[in-house]
């Protein structure tokens, strides 16, 4: 038994350490005083001192923050409108075309959606830019909360609802003190989930964003595409600490409400993508 | 009991269907205002959709409600001057006890002084003072009953509706919140009424029981009346062990089974009708072979604590429980003996207003007789 444990250990560690590898190959060659991520010449932190300098990425940085943070803000919104109303649709068949729909949008392609966007904006007259990119992770978020309010709604007790309506509460009063706070652990990972989607997104920003917007990752690869700078390996060391933090508010959040849980169940942490 | 000024909930007529499915039968009742309710059936027999249908989760197919003598078939579940207890407590996980039982207060727009006090008061009627900081996942089952009912309480309603809350519990607690709830009713003097399919439940805690299986009221009445009169082979079988056997009326008071003609107390049947007849085991007693008016042998026996449960087996094959005080000796020939009151005949299909006017028929001669 005991040897098998081991040996589950050792593989376990072996996948940490390739997945790991190389996001500490780039933090280290960010300290690196040469300009080349082949051989170390010493440590200096002259890479962030360009970073910080650079006016246009940490332009960037905030517009790729504030796009994320405000499409997760009302994909959130929405999109635990819209679980609330598959959740409350009598009708099997209807409820069932209502999930596939918004399942088919999780996983079609990026691209497609991307295409599809750039068309519909195209054709509509509508300029890109910050408010096309918005409107785009918005709707590309919308399922990923439903996704994650719809099952919290599932597994709320039925009768907590005809409690409060016995009670004598009316819609409002059911939805905002009893069915919200319910199930406003959904709410969280659906945000989360929804932010580190919105942070990290390519496909779909690269063809949404005009000529002077951009977002990080694409702001990235344009410029990995010009070679490889070593402020970019600093760009990219910052915003793993950014998602390590992330990482850390998102358990600290879900255990504070997980305490209240007689078996203390975690929130299941969104799949963040590594930047 | 038609038109009595004090019935606070009546239905008439009152059915529920589901596409094909006839889950309620031209139900027809009338509740007074300030009694213990129970209605008790198997599970699927209807019971708790007519609680359902009072709170008006549920909207009846045909039929009207009346709370007061209003008709309040369309008037929804919120603007209803009733509360329940749910079966799972419903409690919300959000909140501490506290702010639990304040729900139904604040959303009536109370003052916080008021809500405290209110709060205060009913936690002290349920015993659970000490507990308003807590979670509800702190508690205990019979805790969260009591959070239950006193949230259920807190509105002050003209009807408590209970949704088998009991049935969670262990023995013991349930023992104890029996005596529990039937003291609240009492002391708030306001209508209870309880859903259980646990006949000694409904024995012990009510004023009136209601007997549903299949959709219908099979018998309704006192728990005495229920228990010494059941109208047929249902409720006999349901409430309390039963002796039931096939017979004949030969004449008024007098019945003919298991090849004998025992004198009894019931009359009012066509002359030579075929009945069953019911004996409670706990009214049979054991004898010798000679004074006993069956024969009987000891075919099995089990410790009850307070009583020996003994099966035995007459000599036309009828099986027969006993409730005995003393051991016996299985394998054993003894007389059962019983008296002309305990016999308790049910003819088949006998409507409850056929059977009503038939026991008022017969007992007021027989009073007649004793004038």
């Amino acid at each position: 038994m005991s040897k098998n444990v081991k040996w589950g250990n050792i593989y376990l560690w072996f996948m940490f350490v390739i997945l790991y590898l190389p996001i500490f190959f780039l933090v280290i060659y960010s300290f690196n005083s040469g300009d080349v991520m082949q051989g170390w010449e010493g440590f200096s932190l002259k890479h962030y001192v360009e970073l910080f300098a650079d006016t246009r990425i940490l332009e960037i940085v905030v517009n790729t923050f504030l796009v994320a943070l405000l499409s997760s803000l009302l994909a959130s919104m929405i999109g635990t409108a819209g679980a609330l109303y598959i959740y409350n649709l009598n009708h099997e068949l209807v409820k069932n075309v209502f999930l596939s729909l918004n399942n088919i949008l999780l996983v079609s392609p990026d691209v497609i959606i991307g295409a599809s966007f750039l068309i519909l904006f195209t054709v509509m007259g509508f300029s890109l830019g910050f408010t096309s990119v918005l409107l785009s992770h918005i709707a590309f978020s919308i399922p990923i909360v439903v996704l994650m309010v719809l099952p919290r709604l599932q597994e709320m007790n039925r009768s907590l609802v005809a409690a409060a309506k016995d009670l004598g509460a009316n819609n409002w009063q059911m939805l905002t003190r009893v069915i919200l706070p319910v199930i406003s652990p959904g709410i969280l990972a659906g945000f989360f989930m929804a932010f580190t989607y919105s942070l990290d997104d390519f496909a779909v920003t690269f063809f949404v964003t005009g000529n002077g917007f951009s977002t990080l990752s694409v702001e990235i690869y344009s410029r990995a595409r010009q070679g490889v700078s070593l402020e970019i390996n600093a760009l990219s060391a910052m915003m793993f600490l950014v998602s390590l933090i992330l990482v850390l508010v998102y358990y600290a959040i879900s255990s504070r409400s997980g305490r209240n849980k007689k078996q203390g169940t975690r929130l299941v942490l969104p799949a963040s993508e590594g930047l | 009991m038609a038109n009595v000024p004090t019935a606070i909930i009546e239905f008439k007529n009152v059915g529920l269907s589901y596409d094909d499915n006839e889950v309620l039968k031209n139900i027809d009742l009338e509740l007074e205002a300030g009694k213990f309710y129970t209605l008790l059936g198997p599970s699927g027999s209807g019971k708790t959709t007519i609680l359902n249908l009072i709170s008006g989760q549920l909207t009846a197919t045909h039929g009207d409600i009346l709370f007061e003598g209003d008709i309040i078939n369309n008037v929804p579940v919120e603007k209803r001057n009733m509360n329940t207890v749910f079966q799972d407590y419903g409690l919300f996980p959000n909140m501490n006890v506290f702010d639990n039982v304040a729900f139904g207060p604040s959303i009536k727009g109370m003052s916080k002084s008021q809500i405290k006090t209110k709060v205060a008061e009913m936690l002290d009627l349920v015993k659970l003072s000490e507990y308003a900081d807590r979670d509800i996942n702190e508690l205990s089952g019979g805790q969260r009953q009591r959070v239950a009912i006193a949230r259920a309480l807190a509105n002050d309603p003209e009807v408590l509706l209970l949704d088998e809350p009991l049935s969670a519990l262990d023995y013991k607690l349930r023992k104890d919140m029996q005596y529990e709830l039937r003291e609240i009713q009492q002391r708030l003097g306001i209508t209870f009424v309880f859903v259980t399919h646990d006949q000694e439940e409904a024995l012990a805690m009510s004023d009136w029981i209601f007997v549903m299986n299949d959709g219908v009221i099979q018998q309704n009445g006192s728990p005495e009346d229920i228990y010494d009169e059941p109208i047929n082979h249902f409720v006999a079988d349901f409430i309390g062990e039963s002796n039931i056997l096939e017979g004949i009326m030969k004449s008024d008071y007098l019945v003919h089974f298991t090849g004998k003609d025992f004198e009894n107390v019931d009359a009012g049947m066509r002359p030579n009708e075929r009945v069953e007849v019911v004996i409670r085991p706990e009214d049979l007693d054991l004898t010798t072979v000679e004074n006993g008016k069956l024969i009987v042998t000891i075919d099995d026996q089990s410790f009850r604590g307070d009583y020996y449960e003994i099966t035995a087996i007459d000599d036309d094959g009828n099986e027969w429980q006993v409730q005995a005080t003393n051991k016996s000796l299985v394998g054993e020939r003894v007389g059962l003996t019983f008296d002309p009151e305990d016999i308790h005949i049910m003819r088949f299909n006998e409507s409850e207003d056929d059977f009503d006017a038939r026991l008022e028929s017969y007992e007021d001669d027989s009073n007649d007789d004793e004038k």
